[in-house]
């Protein structure tokens, strides 16, 4: 998986609590090409999300929270989603999100959930620990990722993860 | 130095000590259904791997099973793919399948511990967020992705960062009709859909000891709704007295029960990284009126209004607008004057035989309402057969329910059992989510109690007035 997150749009959601039903409704679980999976992305909260072209998610707390369906990031991932900054993820979500190589979930404090709007170009530097709107030209500190997270991302997935 | 019970299972399930990193823990059983599991068989394909211990995983059908007659053809295609899918899976791979056809086939987390495959101590994943219902044994059990359900498949083993343990308190006994349903909705209240994050709860207190393990399996299914990996009660003389005697229950049980009761409860000084407390006495029937487990309240409350409900966080109250409108719900009306299309008794929360018993104690109490569709779907083929056994079925086909076969049906929006767009379900099942139960479903979660005295009067009721 690459960390590289070059400028994009960000579309926001100004929620907690987006839960995986929304994400990915139920009734697509059964759908096994990506790409088709892709086009219900979000659908439950915001059904022109897929046609909007972002690359990047800005929403609140526990982002994710619900089912353990890997569906889920993959949905998100084939929308063209490199990451998702929140101010925080439920547990399943943020694991899977890495574990097969899909997107980034990054946590981000408050003063960037407030800076950053809706429809904002942004990137993200994830070695230097920052990401920028060049909308507003502003930059704000990122949190880093949790050891075994971190690997697994250098490992481009948990298949590729070796703790030695 | 003390531990607790969380600790100890940790600590005896570890491959690689990570100390404050990732940790390689062994798996001791591996349940896996039909819905996140083809991607991980198509990887082991791929990558030319077996299954490890095939003796150690259990499959089952259940998440997008039609509840109708079995033997009938699964008309929607791409149902009866997925789960022809799992049926070549394991006989390539040599897992046991519990079937369409099979008297235990059942919600995974029915059948796990009516089989005795679910025991105290053990560490347990699926590919299932409510897998923590097994906590109710005094396993550590947890749900993963399908990655994670291809590793495990690969390798028995997972990589984890260590949670941290959190202690729940629920003392005292809950009062007339009020059940582990309304103590876990309670607590998810209090704490908030994230207040576990990151941690595992142990549930104790003289109300956690008192439930059978029916109810101990209903709070510990809901702990991921309270954000917590997974959900925990010590193992006691009511759980080795569930476990005896089932069928995958191996002949040195009395043994292992001999040490179990020896080491799985937390010592004495064993520190939490958190805790709360909670009185069972004070907690009345609860109902979900928003789009989350927490947006909850008593039965007797009104809708509450969002600036009340915010306790001065924007976010909270941005959350609480949009619920309500999702919900199509006036702040102050009252909770029981809300009018409900249809009625679902079912899901892994409260599909087991105790639940069905008190569901059918207030269904025989009248007849379905006018114009409201109510199920009841047993948990598992077994309990279906229990209840008939006990005349359950009859109750409830005379009341005017719907005597189902088992799966995870209503709750979940995957299969036939759906609601319609704008349709308002009083539901005993686990999620209120935007759509969860069908695209612009509204649901109410409640005990089965709650849920059938909903059937009776065609509104939210207090089951009090009634039984």
């Amino acid at each position: 998986m690459t960390v590289d997150c070059p400028a994009g749009r960000a579309i926001k959601y100004e929620r907690d609590n987006i839960d995986t039903d929304v994400i990915i409704p139920g009734q697509y679980l059964k759908i096994h090409d990506y790409s088709e999976l892709a086009t219900h992305a979000m659908e439950g909260l915001d059904p022109s999300f897929h046609s909007k072209g972002g690359s990047y998610i800005v929403a609140g707390r526990n982002f994710g929270c619900g089912s353990s369906r890997e569906h889920a990031p993959i949905a998100l991932a084939e929308s063209g989603i490199r990451a998702v900054l929140a101010l925080s993820f439920a547990r399943i979500f943020y694991r899977n999100s890495v574990d097969g190589a899909f997107l980034l979930p990054i946590e981000i404090e408050q003063d960037a959930y407030s800076g950053i709007s809706d429809g904002d170009d942004i990137s993200v530097d994830v070695d230097g620990g920052t990401l920028t709107d060049h909308t507003t030209s502003r930059s704000y500190s990122i949190k880093p990722f949790p050891e075994i997270i971190r690997r697994i991302i250098d490992s481009g997935g948990l298949f590729g993860y070796d703790p030695e | 130095m003390a531990k607790t019970l969380f600790d100890k299972v940790w600590d005896s399930h570890t491959v690689v000590d990570g100390g404050d990193g990732p940790a390689l823990l062994y798996v001791d059983r591996h349940l896996v259904h039909e819905v996140t599991s083809p991607q991980a068989f198509e990887g082991l394909r791929m990558a030319g791997r077996r299954v490890r211990r095939p003796d150690l995983t259990v499959a089952t059908v259940d998440h997008n099973i039609p509840t109708t007659k079995r033997g009938l053809p699964i008309v929607d295609q791409t149902s009866r793919v997925q789960i022809g899918t799992l049926e070549s899976n394991c006989r390539q791979f040599g897992v046991t399948l519990f079937g369409m056809d099979s008297p235990h086939q059942g919600i995974v987390h029915v059948i796990g511990p009516q089989l005795g495959i679910t025991l105290p101590g053990s560490t347990i994943v699926c590919g299932d967020s409510h897998t923590s219902t097994h906590g109710a044994f005094g396993a550590f059990a947890l749900g993963i992705g399908t990655s994670e359900v291809e590793h495990v498949l690969a390798t028995q083993t997972i990589w984890l960062e260590k949670p941290r343990p959190y202690l729940v308190t629920m003392d005292g006994r809950p009062g007339h009709m009020v059940t582990a349903k309304d103590l876990i909705l309670y607590l998810i209240r209090e704490i908030g859909t994230g207040g576990g994050a990151g941690h595992v709860f142990e549930y104790s207190g003289e109300a956690v000891r008192a439930m059978s393990m029916e109810q101990r399996m209903t709070i510990c299914n809901m702990s991921i709704e309270g954000g917590a990996r997974a959900g925990m009660v010590a193992p006691d003389d009511t759980t080795y007295e569930y476990l005896r005697g089932r069928r995958h229950i191996q002949e040195n049980f009395e043994e292992m029960v001999d040490v179990w009761r020896d080491t799985l409860r937390s010592d004495p000084g064993a520190r939490f990284a958190k805790s709360h407390a909670m009185q069972a006495g004070m907690v009345a029937p609860q109902v979900s009126w928003g789009t989350n487990p927490g947006m909850t309240c008593d039965i007797t409350e009104p809708v509450p209004h969002p600036d009340e409900y915010s306790q001065g966080d924007p976010d909270r109250e941005r959350g609480a607008r949009r619920a309500l409108e999702y919900m199509d719900l006036e702040p102050g009306t009252q909770m029981t004057d809300i009018r409900v299309d249809r009625v679902f008794i079912g899901s892994c929360t409260n599909a087991r035989l105790e639940d069905l018993v008190q569901a059918a104690e207030v269904a025989k109490l009248g007849r379905v309402a006018d114009g409201v569709r109510a199920m009841v779907v047993p948990g598992s083929q077994a309990v279906k057969e229990d209840a008939e056994g006990q005349g359950l079925h009859d109750v409830f086909i005379r009341a005017g329910f719907e005597w189902r076969n088992s799966g995870c049906s209503m709750c979940l929006g995957m299969n036939p059992d759906i609601l319609e767009p704008g349709q308002r379900c009083a539901s005993t099942s686990n999620r209120n989510f935007e759509g969860r139960q069908g695209s612009g479903g509204r649901t109410h979660l409640l005990s089965p109690a709650m849920a059938a005295a909903a059937a009776l009067t065609g509104r939210l009721t207090d089951v009090r007035e009634l039984a």
